[in-house]
């Protein structure tokens, strides 16, 4: 699960695909390297030593063909004689300690042997050349006319050593390389990939309901396409969202200004009439009017709650809307709505349309429920909690129930009562505020109350 | 007052222009805003009643227009947009109140009577002078207590001279105010009304400056 979600990141991606090839070639560049290197050595050390014997051979040879006394160990007193002044330079020249020498007769007798030569470690002569023990590479070579033999020896240990520190001599320098590509690579990576990272942080810090196109400057261009599809799509949604807007302005004046026309019409037939049957028609055609009205409106209120975009592009004060919805009742209605709201603007994220309807919904609803003669209160706090209240009868549980169901959307009759709570309920879903029904009345004896949460910036 | 109606749709234009001339005030109905304009540029008026969706254009950016000029009458904008963010961009522009398609034409007068009373100063409907106490919301006249019927052409040419106390109405003026483009105006008429005010509320409630016009008296 977590491999998944590291491996799900681009730049995680990157930086181990990179990092580990990067790796694998350092690795495989010193093992080469290390492999040639050795092998060249090899052929170094086996120069030297088939040169030692080559040089050492023929001094050898005249000093015991002058005569001079036979030594088992050419070192072991003050006197230097001259294969020891010819070889011990030559071999210490390339070799330091390390190489030793015997020199035999045909038989097998040691002639001549260097310091601290151990006799064991040559095996008889076989052949001349290269050969190998497990201890040490040795090379044996004859004299012209074979009687002597002379076999040189070094230990592989030496050799192993020397070996061992040129790879040791190459690695050492990856252990500080590699982890150091690491950390470059990975910031590399999360430097190439900025842009990415930058188009990912705008698109997750814009609010719900911003649909400004994206800015496209300095984007690699593998990152244009994206975010030309994504503006093309954002482009598209303000356009739906716009035309939704204009649709709904345009069905409410399509359909407010006949209406209005034929009431206003009713109302002057009214007024110039004498006749009180005329006057009785024209209050029934009025009447009839602002009933289909009403209904249209609710549906439209309904369409606008389902459908439209509930958050602005810039907050605005709660107390305004409220303020204008309540002046509304108050002009036009016979009861009273008391308003309470906090001296300081309550601001919202939420569209002023969407509050206007919401609250529009509650009061009537507020109206028509609660007692005659006595006022619906409306109040708003600071946190934005809008609560509805109106005396009256305490709901009985059953008659809760009920009420509980109309905010549900599914049960909806066309100028009953619960249209107006579903349209509370679609828009409340929608924007996430809670909708609580309270009856009592918090700290009376009856009547109702209906509290939503509205979200505050 | 000589209120300016512009409204695109006939079955309502005609039933707020009766509406609003049964009030005693003249109107000129237009249904483009082209002719509004023109209208207003050839006429003074007390108040324009603007529809905010016309087939020549719309009431918002008209009404900038005449508030960018430096022309304050008095609009009230008629729509059929009912959100709250259509009002408070009509406000915003320089409406001074805002109805909403449908209402009603009482409510219509009551509005137009509130505006036009903020307007000149005194957001006070009632207003006493002496013996007479007006009620300019109601439109009603008590004199020394009883009340007075006055027709609607009396009242509006009354209301002018109360919403102007003291000061000088030509008879040009008050003309304006009465009638409309479309109406004939009667030469002796503004002569007719005064006189007929003077015996219902007093011989001194109007005053007259020879040559020059009339000002609210002291009664």
């Amino acid at each position: 699960m977590k491999i998944n979600k590291v491996m799900s990141s681009l730049q995680a991606r990157l930086a181990i695909a990179v990092g580990v090839s990067v790796t694998i070639l350092w690795l495989a560049a010193a093992v080469a390297t290390a492999h040639r290197l050795g092998r060249e050595l090899e052929q170094v050390y086996d120069d030297g030593l088939k040169a030692t014997a080559e040089r050492i051979l023929p001094i050898a040879r005249h000093d015991l063909r002058e005569g001079n006394p036979r030594r088992e160990r050419a070192d072991d007193d003050e006197d230097e004689d001259d294969v020891r002044r010819e070889a011990r330079p030559v071999r210490e020249a390339r070799y330091g300690e390390d190489v030793t020498f015997i020199l035999r007769d045909k038989q097998g007798g040691v002639l001549l042997s260097s310091k601290g030569a151990d006799v064991a470690i040559f095996p008889p002569f076989e052949k001349t050349g290269f050969s190998r023990t497990d201890t040490h590479r040795l090379y044996y070579a004859t004299s012209a006319d074979g009687n002597l033999v002379i076999a040189v020896a070094e230990p592989l240990d030496h050799r192993q050593e020397l070996s061992n520190k040129m790879l040791l001599g190459l690695l050492l320098p990856l252990l500080v390389v590699i982890p150091l590509s690491l950390v470059v690579i990975a910031f590399a990576v999360r430097y190439s990939l900025r842009p990415v990272r930058a188009l990912q942080q705008g698109l997750s810090h814009r609010g719900a309901q911003d649909l400004s196109p994206l800015p496209d400057s300095g984007l690699p261009s593998e990152l244009r396409p994206i975010s030309a599809g994504i503006n093309q799509l954002l482009g598209r949604l303000t356009a739906a969202f716009d035309a939704e807007r204009a649709f709904a302005a345009h069905a409410a004046h399509e359909l407010r200004t006949p209406v209005a026309g034929a009431i206003a019409q009713a109302q002057r037939i009214r007024s110039e009439t004498k006749e009180e049957l005329t006057a009785q028609r024209t209050n029934e055609i009025e009447t009839t009017l602002k009933r289909l009205m009403r209904m249209s409106e609710k549906l439209m209120q309904l369409a606008r709650a389902e459908g439209a975009r509930l958050r602005a592009d810039e907050p605005s004060d709660l107390r305004t809307v409220l303020l204008m919805i309540v002046q509304d009742f108050e002009r036009t209605g016979e009861r009273k709505v008391e308003l309470t709201m906090p001296e300081k603007p309550v601001y919202s994220p939420l569209d002023p349309d969407a509050v206007g309807i919401l609250s529009r919904n509650l009061i009537e609803n507020a109206l028509k429920h609660g007692a005659q003669g006595s006022p619906v209160e409306v109040a708003l706090d600071t946190e934005g909690v809008l609560c509805v209240a109106n005396e009256g009868a305490t709901l009985p549980p059953e008659a809760m129930d009920r009420l509980m169901r109309q905010f549900e959307r599914g049960n909806v009759k066309i100028g009953g009562s619960g249209l107006g709570l579903a349209i509370v309920k679609a828009i409340a879903d929608r924007v996430g505020a809670a909708v609580e029904v309270v009856s009592p009345r918090s700290g009376r004896s009856e009547g109702v109350e209906v509290r939503v949460r509205l979200p505050i910036t | 007052m000589r209120v300016l109606l512009i409204e695109d749709d006939t079955a309502l234009g005609a039933a707020i222009r009766d509406q609003i001339a049964a009030d005693g005030h003249s109107v000129d109905w237009m249904n483009r805003l082209d002719k509004a304009r023109d209208a207003l540029a050839s006429a003074a008026y007390d108040l324009v009643l603007l529809d905010l969706m016309l087939p020549d254009g719309l009431g918002i950016p008209f009404l900038k227009a005449l508030r960018a000029r430096g022309d304050a009458t008095p609009v009230i904008i008629l729509t059929a947009l009912d959100q709250v963010s259509d009002r408070i961009a009509g406000l915003n522009a320089g409406a001074d109140d805002y109805m909403v398609k449908p209402f009603d034409l009482a409510e219509l007068s009551a509005r137009i009577g509130s505006v036009a009373r903020r307007y000149t100063g005194n957001p006070n409907p009632i207003v006493t002078l002496g013996p007479l106490e007006i009620d300019l919301a109601a439109r009603s006249v008590r004199f020394n207590g009883k009340p007075v019927v006055l027709t609607a052409r009396e009242w509006v040419l009354f209301e002018a001279f109360v919403q102007r106390p003291g000061q000088l109405l030509s008879k040009a003026q008050l003309e304006e105010r009465l009638y409309s483009f479309d109406q004939e105006v009667d030469s002796n008429a503004i002569e007719v009304h005064v006189s007929r005010l003077r015996k219902k509320l007093g011989a001194h409630v109007i005053e007259t400056e020879r040559g020059l016009g009339y000002r609210l008296g002291r009664p």
